[in-house]
């Protein structure tokens, strides 16, 4: 191998010939900031952070494209340098949301929002799925660069989430071309580019096509290479970083691919490609259909035994006890039918059980979508009862083919349709939640590791056999481990190879997973035309809802929404606030009231997306009718004559203090509205603010607008300017509420917040919105939503306000509309940024 | 189940001689097996084949002055509907329950007859009762079934507009008399489902919500205008109403105000308050997530403090959700204030029954969520005003429960929404408001008030016998004449 000598910041270093000068220093332990280079990509230099000075070389090479060569003198650090690297930083982020890094309020606030917000838009780190693993933004923490003198663009590009597996959000994209790099060394032919040019580039599909018509195979490979927020993984996006990684092996069709089972606390949050290389390449089922199979609702998590006709749930032993003695009764004239997506030692030990017992045995293969999953002629014998009891290993009959059958065992992991039809139900692990080995198609033997935990009772296919064949009395199925089964399966047939190519064809993916429809489980795959028993999601066509006036997001994130309410609009008063439900099955969900007009029956909200049912609501459109408006609820803010009122807005309070400024101001107060945003671009209604205040502030986090900071550091201004405010009013998130209390506190000026926790009816009657103020238990619905900011116990609140944090996250990918996949353009499903 | 109602409601009398004729004994109602109803939300009690009900109506002695008649809240002319079951006539045994008795489907379920009707019958005094509750449920049933549609009587519009706040138990009644006296009904509903706490409160397993929704419809057709989403209280007050126009108003808010133990760590996440626990499953219908979007509570072992039936709700409900359910009572089985069937009903499907065990504190995790109750022997003192022994504290008797829901079932106080915002109308201790015995009406005139919002937390029945009452008084205020019967 040949060697070359070179200086790297004044140290003698050796590197392999052929490497780059990046590689050369790297390998010196010699640190160079990067952003687009990845080890398993190509140099491409795109992100300018690791220019370099080269003895003898004229301007700032990018050492990832630089070949290092012999006696080269190489400075990494140099003011001219990191002046350079500033820039460059600076440039990348002027085109990536960044208040939250420059934010002086950071420190505190990830400590008070541990979990990022589940915003739809990211418009900060605070509200990006990514940020614990965002490359950019380490980089910059690691520069700690407060001071960025380019304004944010933001470039409001489209939301792309009606695709099946990801959601896209062009807007926090760098350019570092890791995705459409990695696309073209895994499939040759890459899906997407980069398209447009100068300030429109950006990264696309050839006529800017849906992926489902792309040619993208959905292996997600650009998803684990950005290293931004800007592609993720629609299913595991918001449930955090996963704390364990495990190699394992997809059972899912023959071919056996080695994958990554990424988990969190136990349970599979995703599973990606062992390494970035073409052979190590996933299909779309692989990639996204492990987590949301083993995560489905339909999971089997008891035991069961029938009687009178209903199966209902048991403990294991008894449903053993019943299910051996099931098969002792027909034993000599059994079937069983076992799916091909289980382990060796599952299977063989099956076919052990099959021996024994004198039973008729068949593997289910695999099939893709348009062939029929083939069944064993002996099942011919259930209707001339030769074959009296089944073992059944998945969804692989229907009512009409079990007909006249004495004894039916299911051993399986999800509802099935027949399972009423069971004498003894057995809920089996999935996947990744047992141990043992696979056989591929190839002929390698490999080895599945249990990696997440089986939900409810689930148990091991080789565990409730072993059991099964103890009560049998069968020495047959007496193993003291798995690893003995395992060394007595020998030498097993190879299964036929699976036809036509998931990894290449994502029509082609299995279309079955032990009988059950894989489009019933991973509904994205009704996209490329799988099979599925799910209809298409209907939109909600209520006649007697409340019709939806109008809609438009302000700003990125932040919609408005008029609806007509007569009986809302008729009775309003500033500080109301109404609970919506998109659909009948919606939560019931609060809002304040930003505006109405009772002439025309109508009531404007500013609704921010960070949840399903926020979501909901601005995935409508106007003409759309919500199922319930009920209000105004909660007590309206007392208006009287104080003086000087200050009032802070943030997010939705923008729009909740706009009734409340009017009406002071009407009363003879002197009103200062003060509103901020984490950026000049997220500001809105500062001029309709502007007709009913005295006085409008602005403070920005990035510090691009008006003050740099929250409301509190202009409340500290106007107090140090102004001298006597009598009040101040705070609406917003509730780490900005806490953040006014805290400022104002010593102050000694009565300052009020309105609260906003989980609420039910909002009535009083369940106490859902339970608050502590002062010490006492308090109701925002009906006592509040105004409460003394300096009596409110804020921990208890954030506490409370996270009661659901898990569960949300979890409804989330189920609100994708079908709709938008098959049709696109018929929702407004991430359409439309409205500027 | 039987044996300890009666041995309850008829203390200290040994069960008598056998009557002279050959006797048929109470029928027993089918119902769903326990181990396999505690994973289900279906309805436990099966109900009565045509068969059963005809042999078990005509155990009725038909009295010449019924106890059972006394016993009930409303007066239904039990003898009547009873024989008429006998005879095989059900629609007519229907029709007749239905001229005292707006909600039969609902009262044969959820009223505790071992206490009224059926503690009234004469039977009951030498052998068990005629089960009164369950022939109500199969005269409905079979009537619903059949779809029997009630014929609204022709009566000439009155022109008269009444307003009826809460959708619940005594609004729907108050609703359905006075809209079958031709008078214009509108009913006002906080929640976005009419119902109240035959919505809310009451599980499907023990209510089912269709037949509830049934009643409902069943109302619209007689004409009554039903407003969900709308808080009275907060949305328009009740001297608005008047302003708007209504002639008279029925108040029929409820006990919607959770009581809470006061206890350190209440406000500790999985501490539910009975109500809400019960609103999201039942209203909310938060067991059939993802379909419904109301986060899925998913306990593994949950507490409930209380020992009424609201406490025995929740404590089924949380078992079908999974959790291993106990329940935590400060007093001894003696004093239980749930139904014995509720209680049975409950210790069959698997909820422990903690007596003498006081819950003292909530204890929480770093995240402030629920992983414990700790608790406190009792041991029972002297009677105290209710009649009850007073529980007394066992010194040094401190115990654990570990848990991570925390169902607080203690009771409710009336809500607040209408007597805050109503300044004439006088409002008792409890925050109920006073009425005249009489007519209901409160203390200002033209409104008046029914339900738990005037007797505190009590029955469905009791709640629409006082909206009977009620309807009559309103439509003699509106009209200046008797109410005709109906």
């Amino acid at each position: 191998m040949a060697v070359i000598n070179l200086t790297i910041d004044g140290k003698d270093v050796e590197a392999k010939a052929g490497s780059t000068v990046l590689q050369a220093a790297r390998q010196a332990n010699i640190p160079i900031p990067t952003i687009c280079d990845h080890k398993d990509l190509s140099p491409y230099g795109a992100c300018r952070m690791c220019i370099v000075e080269i003895e003898g070389v004229r301007g700032y090479p990018t050492s990832c494209t630089t070949p290092a060569v012999e006696g080269m003198q190489v400075r990494t650090r140099s003011p001219e340098l990191e002046t350079l690297r500033r820039r460059t930083l600076e440039m990348m982020l002027s085109g990536h949301p960044n208040s939250c890094l420059v934010c002086v309020h950071r420190k505190a606030c990830e400590a008070l929002r541990p979990r990022p917000t589940k915003a739809g838009r990211t418009t900060r780190c605070g509200f990006c799925s990514n940020r614990e693993e965002c490359a950019l933004r380490s980089m910059a923490l690691q520069a700690g660069q407060r001071d960025l003198r380019l304004p944010t663009l933001y470039a409001a590009h489209n939301l792309e989430r009606d695709d099946p597996f990801m959601d896209r959000d062009y807007n926090l994209c760098i350019l570092c071309a890791r995705c459409w790099r990695i696309c073209e060394k895994i499939h040759g032919k890459p899906a997407i580019s980069i398209i447009n040019r100068g300030k429109q580039a950006r990264v696309g599909t050839a006529f800017n096509k849906s992926h489902v018509h792309s040619g993208c195979t959905f292996c997600g490979s650009c998803i684990d290479i950005c290293p931004t927020g800007t592609l993720s993984d629609r299913f595991a996006r918001w449930q955090g970083r996963p704390d364990a990684r495990e190699v394992s092996t997809c059972i899912l069709c023959p071919e056996g691919c080695s994958l990554t089972a990424y988990t969190k606390g136990g349970q599979l949050v995703s599973t990606a490609m062992t390494a970035f290389e073409p052979e190590a390449s996933l299909c779309a089922l692989g990639r996204f259909g492990c987590a949301q199979i083993v995560n489905a609702p339909v999971r089997l998590l008891r035991p069961a035994i029938k009687d009178n006709g209903k199966p209902f749930a048991v403990d294991w032993d008894s449903a053993l006890d019943a299910a051996a003695d099931g098969l002792r009764n027909h034993s000599g004239s059994l079937g069983i039918l076992v799916s091909q997506a289980t382990s060796r030692e599952d299977r063989f030990l099956y076919r052990r059980l099959a021996r024994a017992l004198g039973a008729k045995i068949a593997v289910i293969p695999t099939v893709p979508a348009g062939r029929k999953q083939p069944l064993p002629k002996w099942l011919a014998g259930i209707k001339d009862k030769n074959v009296t009891g089944l073992i059944l290993g998945g969804n692989f009959l229907d009512e009409e083919q079990l007909a006249g059958l004495g004894f039916l065992l299911i051993i399986d992991g999800l509802l099935s349709p027949v399972q009423e039809r069971a004498d003894v139900l057995l809920p089996a692990a999935l996947l990744f939640e047992t141990a043992g080995t696979f056989r591929t198609a190839a002929g390698r033997v490999k080895t599945l590791v249990k990696t997440s935990r089986a939900p409810g009772m689930a148990r091991p296919e080789w565990e409730i056999l072993r059991a099964l064949g103890q009560r049998l009395g069968l020495k047959a199925l007496a193993f003291d481990s798995l690893a003995e089964i395992s060394a007595a399966v020998g030498n097993d047939r190879a299964p036929k190879a699976f036809k036509g190519g998931p990894r290449h064809d994502v029509r082609r993916v299995p279309a079955f997973f032990r009988g059950h429809r894989t489009a019933d489980l991973v509904p994205a795959l009704t996209a490329f035309g799988l099979p599925a028993a799910a209809s298409l999601s209907e939109k909600s066509d209520a006649a007697d809802g409340f019709a939806l006036l109008e809609k438009r997001e302000l700003v990125p994130n932040m919609h408005l929404l008029r609806i007509k309410a007569p009986q809302v609009a008729a009775y309003a008063k500033p500080g109301q606030f109404v609970i919506l439900m998109a659909r009948e099955t919606s939560e019931r969900t609060p809002f304040t009231l930003a505006d109405w007009d009772a002439k025309d029956g109508s009531i404007s909200l500013i609704i921010e997306e960070v949840g399903r049912s926020s979501r909901e609501l601005v995935s409508l459109t106007k003409g759309d009718r919500l199922a319930h408006v009920s209000g105004p609820l909660g007590n309206a803010f007392p208006i009287e004559k104080k003086g000087t009122v200050v009032l802070g807005g943030g997010c939705y309070g923008i729009g909740g203090i706009l009734p409340l400024a009017r009406a002071l101001r009407e009363t003879g107060n002197r009103v200062i509205s003060v509103i901020e945003a984490a950026s000049a671009y997220l500001l809105f209604w500062e001029e309709e603010l502007r007709t009913v205040s005295h006085e409008v502030r602005v403070a920005t986090k990035d510090g691009s607008r008006g003050t740099l900071g929250g409301v509190q550091e202009v409340f500290q201004q106007i107090v140090d300017q102004q001298g006597q405010v009598d009040m101040f009013i705070a609406m917003g998130c509730t780490f900005m509420m806490r953040m006014v209390a805290e400022q104002t506190k010593p102050w000694n000026v009565p300052t009020f917040v309105a609260l906003n926790p989980i609420m039910v009816d909002g009535t009083g009657m369940c106490g859902a919105c339970r608050v502590s103020v002062h010490e006492e238990t308090k109701f925002a619905c009906i006592d509040g939503p105004f409460f003394d900011a300096h009596g409110v116990d804020w921990d208890e609140l954030a506490c409370r306000k996270n009661a659901y944090a898990r569960e949300e996250v979890e409804a989330l990918p189920q609100t994708v509309d079908l709709n938008a996949l098959m049709f696109p353009g018929t929702t407004c499903q991430g359409r439309g940024c409205g500027r | 189940m039987d044996k300890k109602t009666r041995m309850k409601t008829v203390p200290g009398k040994s069960p008598a001689k056998r009557p002279k004729r050959p006797a048929i004994p109470r029928q027993p109602m089918p119902e769903q097996d326990p181990r396999r109803r505690r994973f289900n939300f279906e309805e436990v009690p099966l109900g009565y084949s045509e068969e059963t009900a005809r042999l078990e109506a005509s155990r009725c002695l038909q009295c010449k002055k019924p106890g059972c008649v006394a016993g009930c809240p409303v007066n239904i002319n039990i003898p009547a509907f009873v024989a008429l079951i006998a005879k095989g006539h059900f629609v007519e045994a229907l029709e007749k329950l239905k001229e005292q008795n707006a909600l039969p489907a609902v009262c044969g379920r959820v009223c505790p007859q071992e206490s009224q009707c059926e503690a009234g019958c004469i039977l009951g005094k030498k052998d068990d009762p005629v089960a009164i509750g369950r022939l109500e449920r199969f005269a409905a049933d079979y009537a619903r079934e059949a779809g029997h549609q009630q014929l609204a009587c022709a009566v000439d519009p009155t022109g008269r507009k009444a307003a009826v706040v809460g959708a619940g138990p005594s609004g729907i009644t108050v609703a359905g008399d006075l809209a079958r006296w031709g008078h214009k009904v509108v009913v006002f509903e906080a929640l976005h489902l009419a119902g109240g706490v035959l919505m809310y409160g009451i599980p499907q397993f023990r209510l089912p919500k269709e037949i509830v929704q049934y009643e409902i419809n069943n109302l619209k057709k007689l004409g009554v205008e039903i407003r969900t989403d709308t808080a009275i209280g907060m949305t328009r007050t009740v001297d608005q109403l008047l302003e708007d126009g209504y002639d008279a108003v029925f108040v029929g808010t409820g006990a919607g105000l959770p009581i809470f133990l006061h206890i350190p760590g209440e406000n500790a996440v999985g501490v539910y308050s009975a109500n809400e626990f019960l609103t999201r499953v039942n209203l909310m219908k938060a067991y059939d997530f993802p379909k419904y979007a109301t986060a899925p509570i998913r306990p593994q072992r949950a507490v409930t403090v209380g020992g009424g039936n609201v406490a025995m709700d929740s404590a089924r409900t949380a078992l079908r959700l999974g959790a291993e359910s106990t329940i935590v009572y400060r007093r001894s089985l003696e004093e239980l204030p749930a139904r014995a069937e509720e209680v049975h009903h409950a210790q069959e499907e698997g909820v422990a029954l903690n007596f003498l065990t006081a819950p003292k504190r909530i204890l929480v995790d770093d995240q402030n969520r629920v992983t414990g109750v700790k608790c406190l022997r009792m041991e029972l003192g002297k009677p105290d005003v209710s009649g009850r022994r007073r529980p007394v504290e066992v010194p040094g008797s401190e115990f654990v429960v570990e848990a991570d829901t925390v169902i607080v079932a203690v009771g409710n106080r009336p809500n607040p929404l209408v007597p805050r915002t109503s300044p004439g109308i006088e409002v008792g201790k409890r925050g109920t408001i006073v009425t005249d015995k009489k007519n209901m009406m409160t203390s200002k005139p033209g409104v008046f008030a029914g339900g738990d919002i005037v007797s505190g937390a009590a029955t469905v029945i009791s709640a629409m016998g006082q909206g009977k009452q009620a309807a009559r008084a309103m439509h003699a205020y509106m009209t200046g004449e008797e109410a005709p019967c109906l």
